[in-house]
């Protein structure tokens, strides 16, 4: 299903992040949401993820307002979006548990307590869909360590890994390699494109030019509280039709 | 050569109690202090959860309140316990002065601020993004409050060990609401270790003020090594 922002207005107090922010992401595709730091890139995937109310205009999955419905239904919307952090934030439990999470919370809750009741006596071996997801960062064979030894990257893989378990219909990314080396950004760009091809809508905030354009079909420039600019990544980067994007993807644009 | 028994009567103590008479005081102890522990944990850590995450009118006031109540003289409570309780007091027609019950709501009292407070500083450092995360991976309020239960296990678990701490080594409310009360069969009603102990002593018998203290540590010790056993367990299986 697609999931769009129409007009979105927010603010923190009386200082506007957004004035009139639009954009829509489709099953299968990658957006790039690229701009400078502070910007609000984070607090627009918070509104997407449904965080946060918008002050003003809807947030829409499927073409249904989700601040419209009940909190039950929210709830379900909620639960067909995954989200990976800047930072991993990984539970403190092992990697197996981190990677299960997302599928453990959709469980009814005396389901929950036998799986609990069964991991007390070491009787539960990883769920199919965690371990996958595990596999597809690289990560399969760690999945019985505690989380706490593993490296940044690695945890960021785990937290990727937790997001897509659940199978979810949008992914969205906060400068999820921000802080990663190379070796580990390949590896979550691999997984993001693997996403992509399952049919998952992934949404990717970055202030990397260049992972904007390896990886994204399309990009999205946040500029002065507003999307000034969205389109195919080549054209956004070959030919912007927005001063402003030139001069911010030329570095001429200072905040 | 047969050993006689009188070389070893120096080191036999004189013990001067029926087993059953200690073993009902300790039974009393534990009944006392596990059941005000758990009434004052399941009662706590809400209360952490809300204060530590929840913004209303009256947070600062109420977070004074339960740091002061970490320091609130047993005696005190003792008191207040016994007018509430009392044939004129508003629980008077429950019947429960010199009562075991009675005995568990003074703890209660005395316990519940201890472990209020210490898991409030313990649920306040799990982080914002890892409760963040628990919601993002479409956990509902309830899960959120579970994990961060779960982050913040080891400190507690800590409170709950101080709580209990707090209860099971109190002497002068629970003498004040249980009057210390040993039935006509020689077994204890409201006695518990430390007012045993507190009466043993008065009347000089060291010895088994000594004895009854020696058990009451070895309780502590058993109890501690339970709870961090239960709120620190390690491993790949959380």
């Amino acid at each position: 299903m697609t999931l769009t922002a129409d007009d979105v207005h927010h603010g923190y107090g009386t200082d506007p992040v957004f004035e009139g922010v639009s954009l829509t992401v489709a099953p299968g595709e990658v957006l790039a949401i690229i701009g400078p730091s502070g910007v609000g890139k984070s607090t627009l995937l918070r509104l997407l993820a449904l965080f946060d109310e918008p002050d003003g205009g809807a947030i829409e999955f499927g073409g249904e307002a989700v601040w419209d419905v009940s909190e039950r239904k929210r709830l379900d919307y909620r639960r067909r979006i995954g989200m990976v952090f800047q930072e991993a934030s990984l539970f403190d439990a092992s990697v197996r548990r981190n990677a299960e999470y997302g599928l453990r919370v959709r469980k009814p809750w005396s389901d929950r307590l036998r799986h609990e009741l069964a991991t007390l006596v070491g009787r539960t071996n990883g769920t199919g869909d965690a371990i996958d997801a595990l596999e597809t960062v690289g990560l399969r064979e760690k999945a019985e360590q505690d989380a706490a030894s593993l490296s940044g990257g690695e945890a960021q893989r785990v937290a990727f890994a937790r997001a897509l378990a659940y199978d979810p219909e949008m992914l969205l990314l906060d400068e999820p390699t921000s802080d990663l080396d190379p070796r580990n950004t390949a590896v979550l760009e691999d997984a993001v494109l693997e996403a992509r091809n399952r049919g998952i809508g992934v949404v990717i905030a970055t202030h990397d030019m260049h992972q904007a354009e390896r990886i994204a079909d399309r990009v999205a420039v946040l500029l002065e509280n507003q999307i000034i600019e969205v389109g195919e990544t080549e054209r956004i980067f070959e030919m912007p039709r927005d001063d402003r994007t030139r001069k911010f993807i030329d570095g001429e644009l200072i905040y | 050569m047969p050993l006689e028994l009188s070389v070893l009567s120096p080191l036999v103590v004189d013990f001067p109690f029926e087993w059953n008479y200690i073993r009902s005081i300790i039974r009393v102890s534990l009944y006392v202090s596990i059941t005000a522990v758990v009434l004052s944990t399941l009662f706590s850590i809400p209360v952490a959860l809300l204060v530590g995450f929840k913004d209303f009118r009256g947070k600062t006031l109420l977070t004074s309140i339960i740091n002061t109540g970490m320091g609130f003289p047993s005696v005190v409570v003792g008191l207040v316990v016994l007018f509430t309780v009392s044939n004129e007091g508003p629980l008077g027609s429950w019947d429960l002065v010199f009562t075991p019950e009675a005995m568990i709501m003074s703890q209660f009292v005395l316990a519940a601020p201890v472990i209020t407070g210490v898991s409030l500083a313990a649920v306040s450092s799990v982080e914002q993004n890892v409760r963040d995360a628990a919601f993002a991976m479409g956990g509902t309020r309830a899960d959120v409050a579970l994990v961060t239960i779960k982050e913040a296990r080891y400190g507690i678990a800590t409170a709950v060990l101080a709580g209990f701490g707090r209860a099971i080594s109190e002497v002068g409310s629970v003498l004040i609401v249980g009057g210390n009360i040993a039935g006509s069969d020689g077994t204890s009603v409201t006695r518990t270790l430390t007012t045993a102990i507190q009466l043993e002593a008065r009347q000089g018998r060291f010895e088994t003020a000594m004895i009854l203290g020696a058990i009451l540590v070895v309780l502590v010790l058993i109890v501690n090594a339970i709870v961090v056993r239960l709120g620190g367990d390690t491993g790949g299986n959380r």
